[in-house]
């Protein structure tokens, strides 16, 4: 159990896998809210979701392959084919056959669903409106689907205490959407950023509240109550730890003072993951929350948050699944 | 079959039986499930008696020449646990291999239906043509009793030498045991020296509490683990003989 | 679930695997354990079988080795051997690794570079044995034979009579080395003083009690499998006690039913007192009482019974149990107690080995322990210590005029060192040269040998080996690239012994003798020939045939010759079943009861020899006259052992225990007038170890250990067995430890008096506090990549496994330490035993 059958090829798989299928989420979600004006207004957002969304999934799809034994020590070519046996049958009880269903389906609808944005001229009501508007409606359960099966995937195992847990799967999802939201931004803060001086500038002047592009705020917003999300699933995770018998202390002892995995859990995924990004949105969403004043925040600042968050989710991922091959069952 | 599952396995497994007659309408499922296990013929299993082990790692190498498992892993190994405060000390052994459970979650996790438990004998055995190696199993197998074969790249562990017992030999490890500790046989058949055996002593499985059912027993192991040391205050030092040195 | 297993076993294993067919539904329920078949499991295909004999341990277990296209896959024991019943250890099984290493030598090499450094050249078989012929032939024709120094390590049976008896003997050289003195030839010659022939057989399937002295029969004895697998039996079935004196918790003493932590070389003292409370409790009544007949315990040999016993209460009054407290640490009550237990427990078996016997005064030990199974009434009984019984074999004996042996005497250390050291003195033997005082043999040939690493004091080993101007010319005969082989001149390639033939006859442990015989299973690799066939080839080319061409050829011979193994078909059948035993014979106890019939005593050449009360034939002994036999006497006639008839007991003449070595008489002798002429006591006597005499605060003793899994020094290549076992950290009382500021896994030094390795600690209570042990395998620095991480010259790349060796990978256990390094050279005074395990040791951390 301290050597570890998956490594970073899982790791990656799990975080763009889960940050993927958030895109794809939280833009099907976006564009699905708007109806009129929402929709509309925020149709950017959802454009920056829908592209970026397939990428991180195909990605981490093809880590995945390349970590399958039949593909590291293949002998002849027709092993590097042999994962398609995954879709030569269904397997009820396997969380992975469903995964592989799951995320086949997932990897189709994301690209047809970002090939209708990908006209630049793309814009709500165009011929790909109904298309578009109908993977989207696919496209919210398939991408939640995707961001818990990772976390069933781990969790489906006694053997694994401590992925052997009903919050991880929860938590994989609250991470996934996060860093599928942190994805965005990124995207959006790259891409529009000629528009930045007058962005603010609009911001500054907008009469009222309902004038202004809340698209940021309204990503910061979600994004701060995702991450209050993620505390409260890492805290029952640990709670329930110290709640259940022998193994599961065991294991979560890892993540805890004198744990090897310590500092990287508390540091990386908690303060830096989680706690820096959650307090700098919250410096800037509660006077727009509170006081309805506009919401500015610096282009490098969203770029780091973003990256914190993304950083906090990948080293989420790497914590899980180390912590659980170097965990196992207490006693013979 | 359901009713005396330990209730972990059970609740999981019930749900997605029930999740998954609804999916796929397989609504005859749970009877077939009934049925196969009260019809099947064989039930292998293994009594290992540890009085009669004495470490000789016989049985680890018979393994290893018979499957030429490559270095670095091993389908049956021996661990030794040794504890106490000299000079009362005491050494055991603890022969090592899949335990064939009746309730196995590597063939439960398995994708791709590569891994599964023979119908009519109760041996776990994994179809190396269908594997792809995810590894999945691996991590399911509460007894570190598989591995990733660097020579096929596909899952591998013990299978109670299919290939031997189909002929109407023992498994290889059984029949070099120097102490005869190894008993194999058919627990359905109540003549069988295994069945005799199984009445008349007190046995133990490794790790009941992950509901697998094993059927490898065990008469006389020494359960103890690294961790009790501190517990009863004394010594206690596992060797696996493994490249896991720590017992998995 | 079920539903999709069943579906998945009708369809895609039948179609993929092909193995999985109807018959495992329709097969017989139970399964036998009967090997002898055996099959592929990626094919299913029958795998061809050869029966066929071990040689990973001089145990020698017939086994049968199967084959797939050509190529050794598997090795199982042979289930129709009265010795193993089809048992085969983990040893024996790793047998495939040897025949497959990819480190193995496979043609002649000569050396280019300078002694050791390494640089060889291929070289043809007629080139080396041209020169290597020419070479031993003008040692001949000069009259010098003797400077032809041949030493041996694993060689028996079949290829000791061929090499040893017929080429060496028509050659024409004493000067034969073996490597006894660093085994057991101390327990041996002990045998030898006591009851004439040496080896014992411990009847486990008939003893009620058995109790051990330092033998470690779970993991490694000469007779191994036949052996352990019985005692396991003995514990389990029938509930038999095993009580085991070790200064360590082997895996003999672990399942023990007690173990007994004594201080390390003071077994003697333990056994002595346990006479005592025999002798003082009365409790040899019975069968003890019975025995004494055939014991001689007073220098007179003709003592009544209530001498005998006197005699014996004299001697051990001194040692009592609370003496024997002071000097072992063992409780004096635990003692008593035990000495109780064995002593009214019949039949019960006492077993000792280098545990005991690898001391100083393992000699006396041996002969104690003799002395305390022979008052009990356990020797050569069913149940008890027996005398071995093994296959006479016959076999051509060569050319009949074979020239009087000359031989230099540097086998048996320098004159007066040990007092018989009846099988020599091995480690002395590159000490012997390096002195030069007693004469340098100018080729020194080794097979199957390693001076270097198997013996103490290795750096001297090394140096003297590598000197040119001590030894000319060194020939190495060796499937394997070992230490020694590193510094030879010739490296002639030997098969492994899964490709070479050979006839058996290890002793058995039920008393009857099994004949069998050893067959290729492959043909031998690369240009690797037997040195059977090697010496019959050097013999014609010396011109001096043997009168037979090949090994094999001996063997058939051999096979026709002896009268058992004829009857049933000879070689053919041999070839075919492996094995074989006279069918109902019945097995061989108490045979020194045997009466000589008076017509084999009162015979020509017969005498009565007065002193001792032996029969002997004095035209046997080589005298000229019978007035000279008997003015010199029996005991004092070179070699009249070898024409012992009998034994005068009362009013009979027994075989009694019948001398093989030494001129004792029959008797079996707890008094041994040899010994007290030779200066020693003549019965088993205390003698304390000098070293442990003026131990000092900070010393430790060092003992060394064998582990199951491993042989001796011929093993580390094997990958299956050093993948189990390669480390060897020395095992210490955390005790110890904490006193030295040392923690597990701690970098150590361990310093002696002849030198220091440096190892790592393994804290453990399995051992006694004031002893650390060592075992003896690893730290291996040639025999290939599995043994020491550095390929042969001849290596190849054809093993996958080689890029998988983890053990020697950074971070990970390494291939151990060597404790010979740091353990000298150092006989016991009688037999000239080795000490393995006298040596003093401090510790420190690095």
């Amino acid at each position: 159990m301290q050597e570890l059958t998956w490594g970073w090829p899982i790791i990656i798989y799990l975080f763009l896998a889960g940050m993927g299928a958030g895109a794809y989420t939280v833009s099907a979600s976006v564009l699905l809210r708007g109806g009129g004006g929402f929709g509309r207004k925020h149709f950017q957002l959802a454009r920056y979701g829908a592209l970026l969304a397939p990428i991180p999934i195909i990605i981490g799809t093809a880590f995945l392959i390349l970590e399958l034994g039949t593909f590291m020590y293949a002998t002849e070519a027709s092993m590097y084919f042999r994962w398609l046996n995954l879709f030569t049958t269904f397997e009820v009880l396997s969380p992975m056959s469903w995964g592989a269903w799951i995320l086949g389906l997932g990897i189709i609808a994301s690209v047809v669903y970002a090939y209708t944005f990908l006209k630049k001229e793309a814009a709500p009501g165009d011929e790909m409106s109904s298309l578009r508007r109908a993977l989207a409606w696919v496209g919210v359960p398939l991408g939640i689907a995707i961001g818990v099966y990772t976390g069933v995937l781990l969790g489906a195992m006694p053997s694994r205490p401590f992925w052997n847990t009903s919050i991880l799967p929860f938590l994989f999802l609250v991470s996934s959407l996060s860093t599928g939201a942190a994805g965005i931004t990124i995207l959006k803060a790259v891409f529009s950023s000629g528009d930045v001086e007058e962005k603010n500038a609009a911001m500054q002047t907008a009469k009222s509240a309902g004038e202004r592009d809340l698209s940021d705020y309204l990503l910061n917003v979600s994004d701060l109550l995702l991450l209050g999300l993620e505390v409260l699933g890492i805290f029952l995770l640990i709670l329930f730890a110290y709640m259940m018998y022998g193994d599961r202390v065991d294991a979560i002892a890892v993540i805890m003072p004198g744990g090897s995995l310590f500092s990287l859990f508390w540091w990386g995924v908690i303060v830096l993951g989680v706690l820096v990004p959650s307090v700098i949105e919250l410096k800037y969403t509660v006077p727009t929350l509170l006081h309805g004043r506009a919401f500015i925040m610096p282009r490098n600042l969203e770029l780091s948050l973003a990256t914190f968050i993304l950083l906090g989710g990948l080293m989420l991922r790497y914590v899980v699944v180390v912590a659980g091959q170097i965990t196992g069952p207490v006693g013979i | 079959m359901a009713s005396d599952s330990s209730k972990k396995t059970l609740s999981r497994r019930q749900f997605l039986k029930v999740g998954a007659a609804a999916a796929t309408t397989a609504a005859t499922l749970p009877a077939t499930v009934a049925s196969a296990t009260t019809k099947q013929s064989i039930h292998y299993a293994m009594v290992i008696d540890t009085r009669r082990c004495i470490g000789c790692h016989a049985c680890s190498v018979a393994c290893k020449t018979e499957f030429e498992v490559p270095l670095g892993e091993s389908r049956s190994w021996v661990e030794y646990v040794e504890k106490g405060i000299f000079p009362n000390v005491r050494r055991s052994f603890l022969p090592r291999l899949c335990n064939h459970c009746d309730e196995p979650d590597c063939v439960d996790v398995c994708p791709t239906g590569a891994t599964y438990k023979i119908a009519s004998n109760g041996i776990v055995d994994i179809t190396k043509d269908i594997c792809i190696g995810c590894g999945y199993c691996i991590q399911a197998c509460p007894y570190g009793a598989r591995f990733l074969n660097p020579e096929t790249g596909t899952a591998d562990k013990c299978n109670f030498c299919l290939h031997r017992v189909s002929e109407g030999l023992v498994p290889s490890c059984v029949n070099t045991c120097q102490g005869r500790a190894r008993i194999f046989g058919d627990i359905n058949d109540p003549d069988s020296e295994i069945s005799r055996v199984l009445a008349t002593n007190a046995v133990s499985v490794l790790r009941p509490e992950m509901g697998t059912k094993p059927n490898v027993f065990y008469i006389d192991a020494d359960h103890t683990d690294e961790r009790d040391a501190e517990r009863y205050n004394t010594y206690v030092r596992i060797d696996t003989h493994r490249r896991q040195k720590r017992r998995v | 679930m079920i539903n999709r297993r069943a579906f998945l076993k009708l369809g895609a294993i039948s179609a993929a695997t092909g193995l999985v067919t109807g018959s495992i539904l329709s097969q017989a329920r139970e399964l036998p354990h009967q090997g002898g078949r055996g099959f592929s499991p990626t094919t299913g295909q029958r795998r061809r079988s050869v029966p066929s004999t071990c040689y990973q341990c001089v145990t020698r277990c017939p086994n049968i080795i199967y084959t797939e296209n050509d190529r050794v896959v598997k090795v199982e024991g042979q289930p129709n051997s009265i010795r193993t019943e089809g048992v085969m250890c983990a040893k024996g099984q790793g047998a495939v690794n040897q025949v497959n290493d990819p480190d193995r030598v496979l043609y002649p090499m000569r050396r280019v570079g300078k002694r050791g450094e390494g640089k060889w050249k291929r070289v043809s078989w007629d080139e080396a044995l041209d020169e290597l012929a020419g070479r031993l032939k003008t040692l001949r024709d000069a009259g010098t034979p003797e400077k032809f120094m041949f030493q041996y390590g694993r060689m028996k049976a079949s290829t000791s009579k061929l090499v040893k008896s017929v080429f060496l003997g028509t050659y024409g050289t004493g000067t034969i080395g073996n490597h006894t003195s660093i085994c057991e030839g101390g327990k041996w010659t002990a045998h030898e003083l006591t009851w004439g022939g040496h080896y014992d057989n411990w009847d486990f399937d008939n003893t009620r009690y058995v109790l051990n002295f330092g033998s470690n029969v779970f993991e490694a004895h000469t007779n191994h499998i036949p052996t352990s697998p019985r005692l396991v039996r003995a514990m389990a079935e029938r509930g038999v006690k095993l009580v085991t004196f070790d200064v360590r918790l082997s895996n003999t003493a672990a399942k023990s039913d007690e173990w007994v932590p004594v201080k390390p070389g003071t077994d003697l003292a333990v056994i002595l007192a346990m006479c005592n409370v025999v002798m003082r409790e009365d409790l040899y009544e019975g069968p003890g009482e019975a025995f004494l007949k055939f014991v001689k315990v007073t220098r007179r040999h003709d003592a009544t019974l209530e001498e005998k016993i006197v005699a014996l209460k004299e001697h051990f009054a001194e040692y009592t149990p609370e003496w024997a407290e002071q000097q072992s640490g063992v409780p004096a009550v635990t003692i008593q107690r035990i000495a109780r237990e064995f002593a009214t427990t019949h039949p019960a078996c006492l077993m000792t080995y280098r545990g005991a016997v690898a001391h100083y005064n393992g000699n006396e030990a041996e002969r104690a322990a003799q002395t305390l199974a022979a008052i009990t009434g356990n020797i050569d009984n069913p149940g008890g210590r027996c005398k071995a019984v093994g296959a006479g074999w016959s076999y051509p004996h060569g050319p009949k005029n074979k020239p009087k042996s000359r031989k230099l005497k540097i086998i048996d250390g320098p004159p007066g060192l040990a007092a018989v050291p009846t099988h020599h003195m091995s480690h002395y033997v590159m000490k012997m040269i390096k002195d030069g005082s007693w004469g340098r043999p100018d080729v020194y040939m080794t097979y199957k040998y390693t001076p270097i690493y198997a013996n103490g004091e290795v750096a001297e080993n090394v140096e003297i080996l590598k000197d040119e101007s001590l030894i000319p010319f060194y020939v190495n005969i060796n499937p394997f690239y070992d230490e020694s082989a590193a510094l030879a001149d010739l490296i002639l390639p030997e098969p492994t012994f899964l490709e070479r033939w050979d006839w058996e006859d290890m002793v058995s442990p039920v008393q009857i003798p099994e004949y069998y015989i050893r067959q290729p299973a492959v043909k031998p690799l690369g240009e690797t020939r037997d040195f059977g066939d090697v010496v019959c080839d050097l013999a014609e080319r010396m011109g001096m045939p043997l009168g037979f061409k090949s090994k094999e050829e001996f063997v058939r011979l051999s096979c026709e010759m002896t009268p058992d193994v004829k009857a049933v078909g000879g070689f053919e059948y041999m070839k075919k079943n492996g094995v074989y035993h006279v069918p109902g014979s019945k097995p061989l106890y108490y045979s020194y009861t045997k009466e000589i019939p008076a017509g084999k005593y009162v015979a020509d050449g017969v005498i009565y020899d007065e002193d001792t009360g032996v029969y002997w034939n004095w035209k046997k002994a080589h005298h000229h006259s019978e007035s000279e036999a008997r003015a010199k006497g029996y005991a004092h006639t070179k070699k009249a052992f070898k024409a012992y008839v009998g034994q005068r007991i009362g009013d009979k003449v027994y075989q009694g225990f019948k001398p093989d070595a030494l001129n004792k008489s029959g008797y079996f002798e707890l008094y041994s007038n040899i010994l007290e002429e030779k200066g020693h006591k003549p019965r088993p006597t205390w003698m304390a170890i000098p070293e442990h005499e003026k131990m000092g605060p900070n010393d430790l003793y060092m003992t060394t250990y064998k582990v199951g899994v491993q042989i001796h020094s011929r093993s580390a290549n094997c990958k299956y067995l050093t993948e189990i076992y390669h480390d060897n950290p020395a095992w210490i009382n955390p005790k110890d430890a904490d006193k030295r500021g040392i923690s597990d896994g701690d970098a150590i030094r361990v310093k002696s008096p002849i030198g220091e390795v440096e190892t790592k600690a393994r804290l453990t209570e399995a051992i006694r506090p004031g002893v650390i042990a060592i075992s003896h395998h690893c730290g291996h620095w040639q025999y290939g990549r599995y043994a020491s991480g550095n390929k042969s010259p001849s290596g190849v790349d054809t093993d996958p496994d080689t890029k998988r060796i983890w053990w020697q990978e950074e971070g990970r256990d390494g291939k151990g330490v060597h404790p010979n390094w740091i353990i000298a050279n150092a006989p016991d005074p009688i037999n000239g035993q080795q000490r393995w395990m006298d040596t003093v040791v401090q510790i420190s951390k690095v």
